[in-house]
């Protein structure tokens, strides 16, 4: 038995290598959509995510590499630029077909199914012809897959029925086995076995296009009908929605481009007549039009700002029905398994929870000069702290082997023990070094919705809605960043703990630029195990620049604070900075609390011993931690988190630029 | 001396397949006496095109029939190739006084003596050195063509075969280290990088002796290879990689070991990158 958590991390940089771009790999059972079902043992590739088994009962690794390339397949080797325009176009026995008439909002292999009388048949039917294609440009481009696939079909035939040539679930379970490469040679004599087989094998060649496979799968369909007793029961297919693959929504999502060549085009057609019209003002007026006449070019560009906009609710739409049906995507993120610690059982709770790293989107809205102010007004206190650790820039380093001076004293030296008969030491020369700190910091700063609250507390600035009104922060459908309450109307808008959190993010990285540490800046949030954000403001080796101070900027409250993945990612950035010494340093609000962090919602004693228990893993792989709350009680938790000297619960919230870089001196000085 | 210096004489022509305008662009910044920088990833070429155009330079005999561009006087060594790194000094490069006995004595450093024979002085990786040494070339790559050496009051003139060239890797060396702009603004910039998949397949070929097929599968692994460029070895796998594998292999060793030894455990010590790449390895490969 293999399970995905043991392969996962390696299978996504497989399938990276292989696609030349990210996916995330999750579970199918993973997978939740109010339109799809994905069955727990199948796989399946969205626009963003490769869905594997949970586990697969055999030994081999390697087969879940098979599962990936054959998913990977669909979309290198052409399957989603299948069009049903095109393939009417080639397929000759399909334009005998008078063509669907569905609507524009059901996929193209829909629209192909729907040229038979029974759909589910030919959906059965493309599916195997065109594995049967996409196995073949997997065995040629990837050659060395060959051996795996062959056993991880062995392992498949073994464990399966092969069918029969007399019902249609018998016909599809032997063609099955025919792409699997176990035809019973019983079968072999049958006139429709046999053809069933070379239309099957027709489309197992690099040569072969998608539209071949269609046409197979319409020659195989031929073949089928006359078996077909129609009862769904028969087929293992209780229902409709089975028509339904996530492939029929990738195939969507590709079309949408297509769809978006066509307004731009609609776009370019309106301009071009708006621009005639202005020319043709002059022509109007000597028409000498009646009051209330409608000239013709009006009416034409009515009809194409009218096509235009169906076209664009089209779209909208449809890039809704997507998400609804795959999810939302995280294109930008990179997703990590981390376990979690179960104090309650005494044990690490294996790739438990799922973390989303992606770039923190720069906010260029904000007043970016105001940030800057911010910097300059902290300076001349971050400056008195920073004396204190500076390093003295070059020294001159003597009695080296190589250097740009000759080192006199050593040169006399050498001298001596010749004319006394002594091997002279060789080093002989001084040189100018740079005295560096090697020192990498990161600040971990929590994004919980509570960091929205404001500074002087929440019952000084009233929220100017009813109940009812506000926005539920820790829903997960809730997409948006909380939109602050405060730019309703409250002029000037109170001071948020999460203002003074950026300000401080601020003043570090403006210190620490001119200490020449290298550093990174993080935030956290998320909702659930399987959704805890990471965000990267600045990474070490990046620079601090202008899109540093945007994207610093851009952290707002966000949801929850599932602290010890954070943690645990992050030390793991800083294990791979190589530097001797490590820092992380928390910047929170309050104690770490998630949805499902710990078995009763309101129970926070979970979260403080994962967080706990992260914090001293940091620890044992030699990164220094200290954790600073603006909360005022945050004595109570964070002082069963970690020792008393490593942890800071600030006052006076406004003094935390000043206390942090204390901390930090401390820490690194 | 801590500059790793190489001396190259060329009397073979080295072998480098153009992939654009490169030999053309070189032979006229060299004919108009125009330092040249070559940006572009680890071990995709920058080093062999330099020898290969020394060779042209400096080796007219060895190509008659060629025709056009300035030809350098014979010399026994044409290159002078420096690869800097972070404890490089200007002294490294321009000379140092040697105890010989009872005296000192001077002896002039790799930079100093192309300049005065006329070589090309290659300093490879140059942000790697420290700022005082790129502060040093900036009176040899303007008009003035001078170099002055401090420590004995010299103020030596360029020979006028002399040219310099620099290399770096905007890839993986840090921005931190980026050249400045008074030093990136004395030269003209060539970059390269790692060439397409047919390419790349006919340069192993020619380099490791590879058969076809063998060489077309290890272009498509430094392909698949360089997708992954963020996982902590910027530069994906360079073309010299590729023609190692190709060459143990011509030594009698599997494809898939020698992809193991001269791919996956030379680009990464990360355990899990080293395992996709040998899954990639042994997907790729028959």
């Amino acid at each position: 038995m293999i399970e995905l958590a043991q392969v996962e991390s390696r299978l996504a940089l497989f399938a990276e290598g292989i696609a030349g771009r990210y996916y995330h790999i999750k579970p199918s059972s993973e997978f939740a959509s109010r339109r799809l079902v994905i069955e727990p043992d199948r796989a399946a590739l969205t626009s963003d995510t490769l869905l594997l088994p949970d586990t697969l009962d055999a030994d081999d690794p390697a087969f879940y590499r098979v599962l990936a390339l054959e998913q990977l397949g669909l979309a290198e080797f052409g399957t989603l630029r299948f069009t049903v325009t095109e393939a009417r176009r080639r397929i000759t026995g399909l334009a005998c077909f008078d063509e669907p008439d569905l609507g524009v909002r059901v996929s193209d292999f829909e629209l192909f199914y729907q040229h038979v009388e029974h759909p589910i048949v030919l959906n059965r039917l493309f599916a195997l012809c065109e594995r049967a294609r996409i196995n073949a440009h997997i065995r040629h481009h990837y050659p060395g897959i060959k051996r795996h696939q062959d056993a991880y079909h062995r392992h498949l035939v073994a464990h399966m029925p092969v069918g029969d040539l007399v019902s249609v679930s018998g016909l599809l379970r032997f063609l099955n086995a025919c792409l699997l490469g176990a035809v019973p040679p019983e079968f072999e004599a049958d006139p429709v076995g046999r053809s069933l087989r070379q239309a099957l094998e027709s489309t197992a060649s690099v040569g072969a296009s998608v539209y071949d496979a269609a046409a197979a799968s319409l020659a195989c369909y031929e073949l089928c009908e006359p078996f077909i007793v129609f009862h769904e029961a028969e087929l293992h297919f209780p229902d409709a929605a089975k028509l339904d693959d996530p492939a029929h929504w990738l195939q969507r999502e590709a079309r949408l481009e297509d769809w978006h060549e066509e307004l731009r085009h609609l776009d370019n057609q309106i301009l071009a007549v708006e621009m005639i019209e202005a020319e043709n003002v002059l022509a109007a007026e000597v028409n000498n039009l009646v009051d209330g006449d409608v000239r013709p070019e009006d009416l034409h560009l009515r009809a194409l700002q009218n096509e235009r906009d169906t076209m664009a609710r089209r779209m909208d739409m449809e890039r809704s029905a997507i998400r609804d049906a795959t999810g939302k995507p995280r294109p930008r993120a990179r997703s990590y398994r981390y376990d979690e610690w179960d104090y309650l059982h005494r044990r690490y709770l294996a790739k438990w929870c799922r973390l989303f790293e992606e770039r923190l989107e720069p906010d260029f809205s904000e007043d970016l000069d105001a940030l800057k102010r911010v910097i300059i007004n902290h300076r001349p206190g971050v400056q008195r702290q920073l004396e204190n650790i500076k390093p003295l820039g070059f020294q001159r380093v003597y009695r080296v082997a190589d250097g740009d001076e000759l080192d006199f004293n050593a040169v006399i030296q050498a001298r001596q023990d010749i004319r006394a008969g002594h091997t002279p030491d060789e080093r002989v020369y001084s040189r100018r070094e740079r005295v560096r700190r090697d020192v990498c910091a990161a600040f971990l700063v929590d994004l919980s919705a509570s960091t929205d609250d404001p500074i002087d507390g929440p019952e000084s600035a009233p929220l100017p809605f009813d109940d009812d009104d506000v926005p539920n922060l820790r829903d997960p459908f809730h997409d948006e960043p909380y939109a602050s309450a405060h730019g309703l109307g409250h002029d000037p808008e109170p001071r948020r703990i999460i203002d003074v959190q950026r300000d401080a993010m601020l003043v570090m990285s403006a210190a620490l630029e001119q200490l020449g540490d290298s550093y990174g800046i993080y935030g956290f949030s998320g909702y659930g195990r399987d959704c805890v954000e990471f965000f990267v403001a600045k990474e070490p080796d990046e620079p601090f620049t202008r899109a540093t101070l945007a994207s610093i900027a851009g952290m707002k409250p966000k949801r929850s604070t599932r602290m010890g993945p954070a943690i645990r990612h992050c030390v793991t950035k800083l294990l791979r900075s190589g530097n001797a010494l490590k820092v992380l340093l928390i910047l929170s609000d309050g104690f770490p609390q998630d949805s499902d962090y710990g078995p009763e919602r309101g129970d926070h004693e979970y979260g403080l011993q994962d967080t706990a228990k992260a914090l001293a893993e940091a620890h044992d792989k030699g990164v220094e931690t200290f954790c600073v709350t603006v909360d005022r009680s945050g004595h109570d938790y964070l002082k069963r988190m970690c020792p008393d000297s490593r942890y800071m619960v600030i006052e006076e919230i406004e003094d935390l630029p000043e206390a942090l870089t204390k901390v930090y001196q401390t820490l690194t000085g | 001396m801590s500059a790793a210096v190489g001396s190259a004489t060329l009397r073979q022509q080295p072998y480098y397949l153009p992939l654009a305008d490169e030999v053309e662009v070189f032979q006229a910044a060299y004919d108009a006496r125009l330092p040249v920088l070559l940006k572009g990833p680890t071990g995709c070429g920058k080093t062999r095109f330099v020898e290969h155009m020394t060779w042209r330079i400096y080796r007219p005999q060895e190509r008659i029939g060629e025709r056009g561009g300035d030809k350098a006087a014979e010399l026994e060594v044409p290159l002078i190739t420096i690869s800097c790194h972070e404890d490089l000094t200007a002294t490294d490069m321009v000379g140092r006084f040697l105890l010989q006995g009872d005296s000192t004595l001077w002896s002039d450093g790799p930079l100093t003596r192309a300049v005065r024979t006329g070589a090309l002085c290659y300093l490879d990786e140059i942000v790697e050195a420290r700022k005082d040494t790129t502060v040093l070339i900036h009176s040899l790559t303007d008009h003035r063509r001078l170099l002055p050496i401090e420590k004995t009051g010299e103020l030596l003139s360029a020979h006028p075969d002399f040219l310099l060239i620099i290399s770096y890797n905007p890839g993986y060396q840090s921005v931190l280290k980026d050249l400045k702009p008074s030093t990136r603004q004395r030269f003209v910039s060539l970059t390269f990088d790692y060439p397409e998949p047919e390419r790349e397949a006919e340069i192993i070929a020619h380099e490791s002796g590879a058969d076809a097929a063998l060489a077309e599968r290890l272009a498509v692994i430094g392909e698949k290879v360089r997708n992954l460029r963020e996982h902590g070895f910027e530069e994906g796998v360079s073309t010299r990689l590729l023609i190692y594998t190709g060459q143990l292999v011509g030594k009698g060793i599997s494809a898939r070991r020698a992809a193991e030894i001269a791919i996956v455990n030379a680009v990464s010590d990360d355990l899990s990158v080293q395992q996709a790449l040998a899954d990639i390895v042994d997907t790729v490969l028959p």
